[in-house]
């Protein structure tokens, strides 16, 4: 499992990548979030400062293709889950400043008093055709933490969404490949 | 070739019928590239599979051949992991999903196979375009009957796209002589009409390709919507896929012009008079060289026109032709627009938007683009630095004893030097340009102006005769920032030179920032 130890080497704050936690996909299901079983755990510290790993130059762009957000005990968890077998770079951050579409630069509003953003990068949710690879862009969630989530960026290579959440409570990151997935836990309010 | 220039034909005119609202194919940029070979005639690492698979499932190799190298340029793509820009594409024909298991099946091999190796690939792509071909129940031995097929081996959802992509193995397979694009057929009713001769009926660039978007809104019309930046950017993936996202209204993004990867194309999918949707950043002066601070805080969409080239922010290098390419549409921006071509005017996404975004990256070659567009709209800068200047055309002379600064905003290049005026000074800066052959040229100065600016900055305008021409006299006080006419002289050829005196009344400085020489 080369990939793994890759994965491990480079990004310590990927707590689940190596030990088997993270969940598996059981049978033939074709929905993402179909695929995330219960939590195995159901606290954890996390963070509420960035959690990034940047991506090796040159890395061709990983093609976001579902999404999912479930709820679970103690935190709510939301899925990117790509077509290739890794996940590009990301960078996860709870941002004060007005977030803007990466286009248009036009503010963007979401539920909750918290945004969380989600920059994934090289990657985008579009396919080489100009086709969408994901229809739902803007989803209303409301879950225990998370109340909202909209996609603001798809643009040169980049992927960027925008979590509205409850409060900007502690969060975790994991990545696990085969499929490429970076799961996003957001911890609810004691 | 006679039959597939002739089927190249077809498959334009086809892929046109197909587009209810689209532009009908449009003639390449005029001048853009050398012509080369096709790529059908050229050979290929996989010449002997395209031969053996168009046999065994009935398909024109040459046909398999031009949609491999539209694909791919016939590369073994490995999904994401070897070709940017075509993540869930395998092998030489780009195969995907669906597709891809129903041409292996078909032809007898696994989906690794046809992920990994090159015959299998090839052979499912050949078979798959047979499942096609019998589904469609097309007269194989008539070529024009393959457009239909090509354009359902596509994938692509929207006409304007799929017409595209006929143009594209159209290409491949040999291109189209002007003359047969003129030829009586059918009028293609079911398109735009058709752009005038050498078009390609861009609304603000002729030779581009208008492929609107719905991605835009109005500039603001006060003075912070005035066009006067123009943007650089990368596409992140190849050409087709970068249009034809950003004419998608989920993009929820765009750009004025596209250049494709071998400046053979150019799409326009916004009028330079409205707001595309391309640079996030508000607007911060300190990253352009403390130019128009009053900006601040405004959306750069506002007052940029955005040029997006196919490629990316990493690539080692850029292809020449799609440099020139994007030059001459440079040249035609700034020209319309009244931008000046310099280097707070002509400017990288990520210069302003350094937060999120790098392209066109550190190997765009900056000084060169902005030296051709300069060139292309018939102008040569001299600045008082060298790295600025194009050593066979332009050199600066400034003594040691005049001293650099960048303190005062709106210089050319890197900023601009200046010395104490003195009665009998001597020293003087030297800009230099070289003329191949007598000609008469309009000469501009430029300076950062202040109060301690000398009101009586002399310039002598000498031939590379030693001829002293004219002596101009300047208020530096004033009009920095902006280029300033000196006057209109006929040159000899050689190298001609403008030089600012130090001479003068003490108590106040001349400003030696750059020189302007243009036709």
């Amino acid at each position: 499992m080369p990939r793994v130890a890759i994965v491990c080497a480079l990004a310590p704050l990927i707590i689940n990548a190596c030990g088997g936690h993270e969940p598996r996909e059981t049978g033939r299901q074709s929905a993402a979030a179909a695929r995330v079983s219960a939590p195995q755990d159901t606290s954890f510290a996390g963070t509420t400062a960035p959690v990034q790993r940047a991506a090796r130059p040159g890395t061709p762009p990983r093609v976001l293709r579902s999404v999912a957000a479930t709820s679970g005990p103690g935190y709510d968890r939301v899925v990117f889950e790509f077509a290739e077998d890794s996940v590009p770079g990301y960078h996860v951050e709870y941002t004060t400043k007005p977030v803007r579409r990466c286009g248009s630069g036009d503010p963007v509003s979401v539920a909750g008093a918290g945004s969380l953003v989600v920059r994934l990068e090289p990657a985008q949710a579009h396919d080489a055709r100009g086709n969408p690879t994901l229809a739902e862009r803007e989803r209303a969630l409301g879950l225990p933490a998370v109340r909202e989530m909209k996609l603001v960026c798809d643009f040169e290579g980049q992927v960027e969404w925008v979590l509205g959440v409850v409060a900007a409570g502690p969060y975790r990151v994991l990545a696990s490949p085969g499929p490429g997935r970076l799961v996003v836990d957001i911890r609810h309010r004691p | 070739m006679t039959a597939w220039l002739r089927a190249a034909f077809i498959v334009l005119v086809a892929a046109c019928r197909e587009a209810p609202v689209g532009p009908c194919p449009s003639p390449r940029v005029a001048g853009s590239a050398a012509e080369q070979a096709a790529p059908v005639v050229r050979r290929s690492p996989f010449d002997s599979a395209f031969a053996s698979a168009g046999a065994e499932f009935h398909v024109p190799p040459a046909l398999l051949k031009a949609i491999g190298w539209v694909e791919t340029r016939w590369e073994m793509v490995q999904g994401a992991e070897e070709f940017a820009g075509r993540a869930p594409a395998f092998g030489v024909m780009a195969l995907r999903g669906a597709a891809l298991g129903r041409g292996a099946a078909r032809a007898g091999v696994t989906p690794e196979a046809t992920r990994r190796d090159p015959l299998a690939n090839i052979r499912a792509a050949a078979a798959l375009l047979d499942a096609f071909a019998d589904e469609a129940a097309i007269d194989r031995s008539r070529n024009e009957q393959w457009s239909g097929v090509i354009a359902r081996y596509s994938e692509i959802e929207r006409p304007d796209g799929r017409a595209a992509y006929g143009r594209e193995v159209d290409r491949a397979l040999g291109g189209l002589p002007p003359q047969l694009a003129r030829a009586p057929a059918p009028a293609p009713t079911a398109c735009l009409p058709p752009p005038p001769p050498g078009s390609g009926g861009a609304p603000d660039y002729p030779p581009g390709v208008w492929r609107a978007s719905p991605n835009f809104n109005a500039r603001p019309s006060d003075s912070t919507g005035r066009v006067h930046v123009l943007i650089i950017h990368t596409c992140e993936s190849n050409y087709t896929g970068c249009w034809s996202w950003l004419v998608n209204p989920a993009s929820q993004a765009s750009v004025h012009y596209v250049v494709s990867e071998d400046g053979n194309e150019i799409s326009q999918l916004v009028h330079e008079s409205d707001r595309a949707w391309h640079i996030a950043a508000t607007y911060d002066c300190t990253l352009n060289r403390r130019h128009d601070c009053w900006l601040n805080g405004v959306q750069s969409n506002d007052f940029t026109v955005g040029i997006e080239h196919a490629g990316f922010a990493s690539q080692g290098s850029f292809p020449a032709s799609q440099l020139e390419a994007s030059a001459t549409l440079a040249c035609d921006v700034t020209r319309d627009r009244g931008i000046p071509r310099d280097w707070q005017h002509i400017v990288g996404h990520g210069q302003l938007q350094p937060a999120t975004r790098t392209d066109p990256g550190p190997n765009w070659p900056w000084i060169a683009y902005v030296h051709r567009v300069q060139a292309l709209c018939g102008e040569t800068v001299v600045d008082d630095s060298a790295p600025f200047n194009d050593p066979a055309l332009a050199a600066a002379a400034v003594p040691a004893a005049w001293t650099a600064s960048d303190t005062t905003p709106d210089y050319y290049g890197g900023g601009y030097r200046w010395a104490s005026t003195q009665p009998d000074a001597t020293d003087v800066a030297s800009f230099s340009f070289r003329l191949a052959a007598p000609a008469s040229r309009a000469v501009d100065a430029r300076w950062t102006s202040g109060t301690n600016r000398s009101p009586h900055a002399a310039y002598a305008v000498i031939s590379s005769a030693g001829d002293t021409l004219a002596l101009v006299r300047v208020d530096q006080t004033t009009g920095g920032g902006r280029w300033r006419a000196l006057g209109t002289w006929t040159f000899p050829a050689g190298w001609n030179r403008v030089v600012l005196l130090r001479r003068g009344t003490a108590g106040s400085v001349v400003v030696a920032d750059a020189v302007r020489v243009r036709q």
